[in-house]
């Protein structure tokens, strides 16, 4: 069933990327397109095959110490320093909720 | 008497520094100079760095007159692809998104090459974010192929193929996800490598697919490729990247070995590889002649089959997206990237932010990525493509019992002309041969065979090892370089005939 502008509106609203009226309409026919590609893949959900999710088959999460880790830790300076905008040592963000909240 | 610099490889650089021949700032004004004279034309590089170089540079040439032992690479200049990072520079991965993103820390595979001596000199264009096979998608500018500026250098690393195919550097790093080392360095007729997932460090390369990217070296020669290898893995395991795997420095040695021969050793040819829909005669061509250079130095061609590779191309473009969406949600327009001024929510300004920040090939991914991640449809997609990757790396497998490397073409056609594939679901089939690798995680190296009969344009044959045999790939390589080169041990191909001798001369 192929995915209509509405279908792909809400997909973006989920990954957060606004999309002017043509944009909707181009990443339409290209999500129905690459979804068309995929097909193949379908063929393969098999009952006795176990999926491989990581090229290293063994490998489970890790975890370091929760440590400070000097040689690697950005100070608050380095931290902050690529952001857009910064205060008082912190990220700056619009409100969370809205200006009426 | 001068030479020109972009006639000298890596390994011959190093030795000419190590012995005073020339000191690493000459060699280093070389490489600008070369850069300066041909960047118009190739436009390899979204950044060149000067200062970095001559200081770097500088303390080989100080190292050397305190009389300290030089690392195996001092003096060597290199360029990196901007997906990493390297403090003193901006890592753009050719986005608006980093336009002005100012490298925090050096990313560990670049570090292990200033280690071993080598010099920055610049960051190479890139398909944005790596998402693409041409490098038109840098939002900065399209990088042109040295072979023929009208045509594209392949990609996504395409400025660091591109850079040492026009005789800008002898070594660059670039990344690779679903062929983009193996894919331009095909295209711009160099030796391109992607080793096996693990081998080298991803702490610092902008992550495009977590499961799926793999940093590696360019070079003009095997040799070259081999040193920088060594050099990437000498350091040993990366506590910074938890995939980061041990991984012996033999790689110049296994260039070596390629001289006793190849008897006793098989190599593999998939017959459906070799007579697929869309692979030019050229190019099949150019896999025979490697093909033949193997044989004559011995090895036995044995025909294999890996039967559900033909699902590889679907089960990338679902694990690859997924895993893309995953990883670029962190450019929320917050702590790094573009930021929308003047909006009045969170959400509007990471909307919009990501909205303006992201070109259009970054957009598509990232929605497929959402949409196959989205409730009812992962259980369709994602562990299907999972489930492919499971008998991907089964059919490897059972081929590699039967051969020590396999035999293919790198890609199914010669450079193409900027905007002759503008589709992007056509342009995800230039990967049809690299893109298994990264499903299953082995390495595998692309290397030059010589010009097409047809196109004139430089063609490749791409090896394929087990999972943590890359050195096998080096030796391997190296016959074929031999076998079809008109002069034995040095490049098949060379500087690009336009580029070769423009400039970069060491006295």
């Amino acid at each position: 069933m192929a995915l209509t502008e509405n279908d792909v509106r809400g997909i973006a609203d989920y990954a957060r990327i606004a999309l002017t009226d043509d944009e909707l309409t181009e990443m339409t026919a290209y999500m129905n397109d690459a979804v068309a590609m995929l097909e193949p893949v379908l063929a393969y959900n098999l009952p006795d095959i176990t999926p491989t999710f990581h090229p290293i088959g063994d490998l489970s999460n890790v975890m370091r110490e929760d440590a400070q880790a000097p040689a690697r830790d950005l100070s608050r300076e380095a931290a902050l320093s690529n952001a857009g905008a910064a205060r008082d040592g912190s990220f700056r963000v619009p409100s969370i909720l809205g200006e009426d909240e | 008497m001068a030479t020109s610099f972009d006639a000298l490889t890596a390994a011959q650089l190093a030795a000419g520094v190590a012995s005073g021949t020339w000191s690493a700032v000459e060699v280093a004004h070389a490489a600008l100079d070369a850069i300066q004279a041909r960047e118009a034309e190739v436009q390899a590089f979204v950044q060149v760095n000067p200062e970095l170089a001559l200081a770097a540079a500088e303390r080989v040439d100080a190292a050397r007159a305190a009389g300290e032992a030089l690392p195996p690479l001092a003096g060597v200049p290199v360029a990196i692809k901007d997906n990493m990072n390297l403090t003193g520079t901006r890592t753009t991965c050719a986005s608006r998104m980093l336009e002005n993103y100012e490298s925090p820390y050096t990313a560990t595979c670049v570090q292990r090459m200033l280690d071993a001596g080598c010099v920055p000199v610049g960051k190479a264009n890139m398909d944005e974010f790596a998402f693409g096979s041409s490098t038109d998608s840098s939002a900065f500018h399209p990088t042109n192929n040295p072979w023929d500026t009208a045509r594209v250098p392949g990609g996504s690393s395409g400025g660091s193929a591109a850079a040492v195919a026009a005789g800008m550097v002898p070594l660059s790093l670039g990344s690779d996800t679903g062929g983009s080392i193996r894919q331009p360095a095909a295209l711009c007729g160099v030796v391109g490598m992607k080793p096996t997932y693990g081998a080298v460090s991803r702490y610092g390369v902008v992550a495009f697919g977590s499961s799926l990217d793999q940093a590696g070296p360019f070079g003009r020669t095997v040799e070259d490729v081999a040193l920088a290898m060594d050099a990437l893995v000498a350091g040993g395991r990366d506590a910074y990247d938890s995939t980061s795997q041990e991984v012996a420095p033999s790689f110049a040695q296994a260039a070596r070995a390629a001289a006793e021969g190849l008897a006793g050793r098989r190599i593999g040819l998939v017959p459906a590889f070799m007579d697929a829909e869309g692979l030019t005669p050229e190019v099949r061509a150019g896999v025979m002649r490697a093909a033949a250079a193997l044989e004559a130095a011995g090895a036995e061609l044995v025909e294999v089959d890996l039967p559900h590779v033909d699902a590889a191309i679907a089960a990338y473009y679902v694990i690859g997206p997924a895993e893309a969406f995953s990883n670029l949600a962190r450019f929320d327009g917050i702590r790094y990237g573009y930021q929308e001024p003047g909006c009045t929510t969170l959400a509007q300004q990471s909307a919009r932010s990501r909205a303006h920040g992201f070109g259009a090939e970054a957009k598509r991914r990232q929605m497929l990525g959402a949409y196959l991640l989205s409730s009812g449809v992962y259980d369709t997609y994602y562990y299907a493509a999972q489930k492919a990757r499971t008998l991907i790396t089964a059919d490897y497998a059972t081929a590699f019992a039967q051969v020590d490397a396999i035999l293919m073409p790198a890609t199914p056609h010669a450079a193409f002309r900027h905007g002759e594939i503008s589709d992007p679901t056509q342009m995800y089939l230039s990967d049809m041969y690299t893109i298994s690798l990264n499903i299953a995680g082995n390495g595998g190296i692309s290397v030059p065979v010589g010009l097409g009969e047809d196109s004139g344009l430089p063609m490749a044959a791409q090896l394929v090892a087990p999972a943590f045999a890359d050195e096998r790939l080096i030796t391997f390589a190296t016959v074929i370089e031999r076998g079809c080169a008109a002069a034995s041990g040095e490049a098949v191909l060379g500087v690009a005939p336009a580029f070769a001798g423009k400039g970069g001369e060491l006295a």
